[in-house]
């Protein structure tokens, strides 16, 4: 109970702290970035726990880090619930483009069509495939240990990305979509492609898109939840029967080009 | 006492805990700028609709582990949550009234700070991780969600709506 205590001490200290900072807008060139309390607040979560004093150290006990863990899905409910209403008022909108929901699914290839390549040239084999999979969520997680276990080059590949996107996910989607925007990009476009797969990020996402466009922020977070609802449904099968097979074919194309040259070059 | 009803009482706490640290933020958000989204009776009431949707949600997600059906069992507890309270505000505009005067971005900062603790277990971790994984995760996440993005505007141009 005393942890309990300690931890809801702590998040309402962290809660105070961000918002205070509040929203602030940077300029990264001619790139308009508003970061939202919610960055602030994941910041401050990880950098305290950095700093070297006997009390802090206390806070971030493991045992109070494990709490936190746990529940955390908990906490995220009523924001999930929160989408409903945002929603309800444009579901026949979003039902009338509902094909368009559907096809931009298909986006999430992405992760492989850009990450496989760049990862193979980088000199990574097997951990390319667990890496590049998709963003590394439950999803691909599951995946990919009852494949080839999590003690596996494949393993540590997803692993890698799972970690960093837990960590730093929700602060490099809140700069990638207004770095998307300024590209020329519609708001609409980009919000339904929020719906990433992860609750946190598509929030992250969602919500500094909403901070730049904010006569259309109804619009923008109805879309992302919509998608991150349908992703939630069909993410799996695209793994299934496209990721996978696509993953496979690029990765023979090329680990045999690559290493057919290496050969000659030694 | 069951591990059902143990769990039940522990995620209606937890529930309980979230939508309070939401009207702490909103109120925060109150005195910093005077302007955001007041707090109302339609605020209370919608923090009480989003604890009891979530609960709901909770519950559901539990029966459906008891299903035989495995797209069923591994339907993640979040979009239970999301899929019941849709209904509700779809049913009844009473909801989405009530729920609207919750400030959306109150509850966004919560989720994040408990996000950023319970990581800190975890960074040691990244240390370990060699530096090519990292240039590899940008380019995953941007690959992503610049590709769906593109597939995206290409759809809404061919459907007319832009």
């Amino acid at each position: 109970m005393k942890k309990i205590i300690a931890l809801i001490g702590l998040v309402l200290f962290i809660d105070l702290i961000a918002e205070l900072i509040g929203m602030q807008v940077i300029m990264l060139g001619a790139i308009k970035i508003s970061i939202l309390p919610l960055v602030f607040a994941v910041l401050i979560g990880i950098l305290l726990s950095l700093i070297p004093l006997a009390p802090i150290k206390k806070l971030y006990s493991p045992e109070i880090v494990k709490f936190a863990g746990k529940y955390m899905i908990f906490i995220m409910l009523p924001l999930m619930a929160r989408y409903g209403a945002n929603v309800a008022p444009k579901i026949n909108e979003i039902l009338s483009i509902g094909w368009v929901f559907l096809i931009h699914e298909l986006g999430n290839l992405g992760t492989i069509l850009f990450g496989l390549p760049v990862a193979l040239l980088l000199g990574m084999r097997r951990e390319a495939i667990g890496a590049t999979l998709g963003l590394g969520r439950e999803g691909e997680l599951a995946y990919i240990t009852e494949k080839y276990t999590l003690d596996s080059p494949e393993g540590r590949g997803v692993l890698g990305i799972y970690l960093i996107g837990t960590i730093f996910g929700s602060i490099v989607f809140s700069i990638l979509a207004p770095l998307l925007l300024a590209l020329g990009f519609d708001y609409r476009a980009i919000a339904m492609s929020s719906g990433v797969g992860s609750a946190s990020m598509m929030t992250a996402a969602s919500s500094a898109l909403a901070a730049l466009h904010p006569q259309n922020s109804d619009t923008i977070i109805s879309y992302a939840a919509a998608s991150q609802l349908l992703t939630s449904f069909i993410g799996t099968y695209i793994m299934y029967f496209l990721a996978v097979p696509l993953q496979r074919k690029i990765y023979n194309t090329f680990t045999r080009r690559l290493d057919a040259n290496k050969e000659v070059a030694d | 006492m069951t591990t059902t009803v143990k769990n039940t009482i522990q995620a209606a706490s937890v529930l309980a805990l979230s939508v309070a640290f939401t009207l702490f933020v909103q109120a925060i958000k109150l005195v910093k700028n005077p302007h955001s989204t007041p707090i109302t009776h339609d605020t209370l009431i919608g923090l009480g609709a989003l604890w009891a949707f979530s609960l709901i949600g909770v519950l559901i997600s539990f029966a459906m582990k008891k299903t035989p059906w495995k797209i069923l069992q591994e339907f993640p507890m979040l979009g239970w949550v999301s899929i019941v309270s849709l209904a509700f505000c779809l049913i009844s505009p009473f909801f989405v009234k009530v729920i609207s005067a919750v400030d959306f971005l109150s509850l966004t900062t919560t989720v994040l700070a408990f996000a950023g603790i319970s990581v800190a277990n975890d960074l040691g971790a990244l240390r370990k991780l060699s530096w090519k994984i990292f240039i590899v995760a940008i380019v995953v996440f941007f690959g992503m969600y610049f590709m769906d993005t593109v597939v995206s505007q290409i759809a809404l141009l061919l459907s007319g709506k832009m």
